[in-house]
């Protein structure tokens, strides 16, 4: 603990953007009305997936954490790690965090509820493929589609350095687990490893006690 | 990770028009087999190299508009797979062959977490496989950080929109809707005809 509050000492720009635990009420699902909400919320961002989806991190975080209180900003730094180490697209958090918004509500629930937030969450952007596939041919040209995809590769570049900086705040409480994750990081870009291998050994490490939180 | 093959070893054999039944098995052994990793080599390996849906040029076509639109992009590619050949249905039911199995085991993982994550030793160890997911997560920007280093209007803009989401926390909609036009209308081609360089990346 000592160590922990040395380490925020040391770095103040960490401490100042790491939430307090949230004591806001956490949302009920099993209202009609909350739950249109939280699915209109998904559908809404589906569109703004740009870059293979990972962009919408930091929006994720931003409605379970702080704005539904769904989950503890540590389960939510947990489910993105699970999701990341799950076989399958990694967009599948998505489905986790439904699934936290109802836990309170019982298993049953919780998996209606993320089913539903992972339909939500790909069912516009599933449609606007299907037209993009259809009419492609017309649109591949056009200066629109030249604009967007010069355009938005930027913006890509600049929120995944977010989405990378925020997931790094909300993970790494210590010096070791910052070291850790600079590491892993070293390591994602300069070899051909598997990252479960990073994450199995990370894992030893926490389960032997080195990375306290 | 594994990369996308520029040349597969190619009969020039194509079977046109899966079925609805066989575009969702051919979705479902490309997710289950991709268990290690490396979906997008394990797509082309399966629709291009064994079940001979597409060319190898049909499938990087369809990777370029996967990476263009929104969403993921190897779901996109299932949706673009399955809507090539039998439009709406063909994309649902493509999504539903890539999705069933790996969904299903995420959904028992997190009902394990949800039951059991206070126990102290299942919290020690995630809080390591969380350091090394951070890691994962910082890495992502680093690995496209290339194809901008040399034009600085990208960095300036990916400055912009880092400042405006770390440090000024906007939200990602009103980031995307500001800076957006502006990018756009930096990059509106000159002459909109000529063909883009990365086409075929």
């Amino acid at each position: 603990m000592i160590a922990a509050n040395g380490f925020q000492a040391l770095f103040p720009l960490f401490a100042a953007v790491v939430p307090a635990e949230s004591v806001c009420e956490p949302m009920r699902l099993n209202d009609l009305g909350n739950l249109l909400q939280v699915i209109s919320t998904f559908l809404g961002l589906s569109l703004f997936a740009l870059g293979g989806g990972n962009t919408l991190i930091t929006e994720y975080h931003h409605i379970s954490v702080d704005q539904y209180c769904w989950l503890t900003p540590t389960q939510f730094a947990d489910l993105y790690a699970l999701a990341e180490a799950a076989p399958g697209p990694s967009s599948m958090l998505v489905g986790l965090l439904g699934m936290g918004a109802a836990w309170r509500e019982g298993p049953f629930w919780a998996l209606v509820s993320a089913y539903g937030a992972e339909l939500a969450i790909l069912l516009p952007s599933t449609l606007l493929m299907v037209v993009a596939c259809l009419r492609w041919n017309k649109m591949r040209n056009s200066p629109w589609r030249i604009a967007f995809e010069r355009g938005l590769g930027p913006i890509t570049l600049g929120i995944l350095f977010a989405v990378g900086y925020k997931i790094l705040v909300l993970a790494d409480k210590n010096p070791v687990a910052l070291a850790i994750s600079l590491v892993v990081c070293v390591l994602m870009l300069r070899s051909r490893l598997s990252p479960l291998w990073f994450m199995a050994i990370a894992g030893l490490l926490g389960g032997l006690g080195m990375v306290s939180r | 990770m594994t990369e996308i093959n520029p040349n597969p070893n190619l009969s020039a054999r194509i079977v046109p028009n899966p079925t609805l039944r066989q575009l969702f098995l051919g979705m479902l052994q490309v997710a289950i087999s991709a268990f290690g990793g490396g979906l997008s080599a394990w797509s082309q390996r399966i629709v291009v190299e064994q079940r001979h849906w597409m060319t190898n040029e049909q499938f990087l076509a369809g990777l370029t508009v996967a990476r263009l639109f929104p969403g993921p992009n190897q779901i996109n590619m299932a949706v673009y797979i399955g809507a090539s050949f039998r439009g709406l249905s063909g994309a649902l039911v493509a999504l539903a062959g890539m999705l069933l199995v790996p969904f299903t085991l995420l959904m028992m993982v997190g009902l394990l977490y949800f039951s059991f994550h206070e126990l102290p030793l299942l919290d020690r160890i995630l809080a390591g496989v969380v350091a090394a997911a951070a890691g994962m997560a910082l890495s992502m920007g680093f690995r496209i950080l290339d194809t901008y280093w040399r034009d600085p209007m990208a960095l300036l803009l990916a400055t912009a929109t880092f400042l405006a989401m770390a440090v000024a926390h906007w939200r990602l909609v009103p980031v995307v809707l500001v800076i957006g036009p502006l990018a756009m209308a930096w990059y509106w081609p000159r002459h909109p005809a000529s063909p883009t360089p990365e086409e075929h990346s």
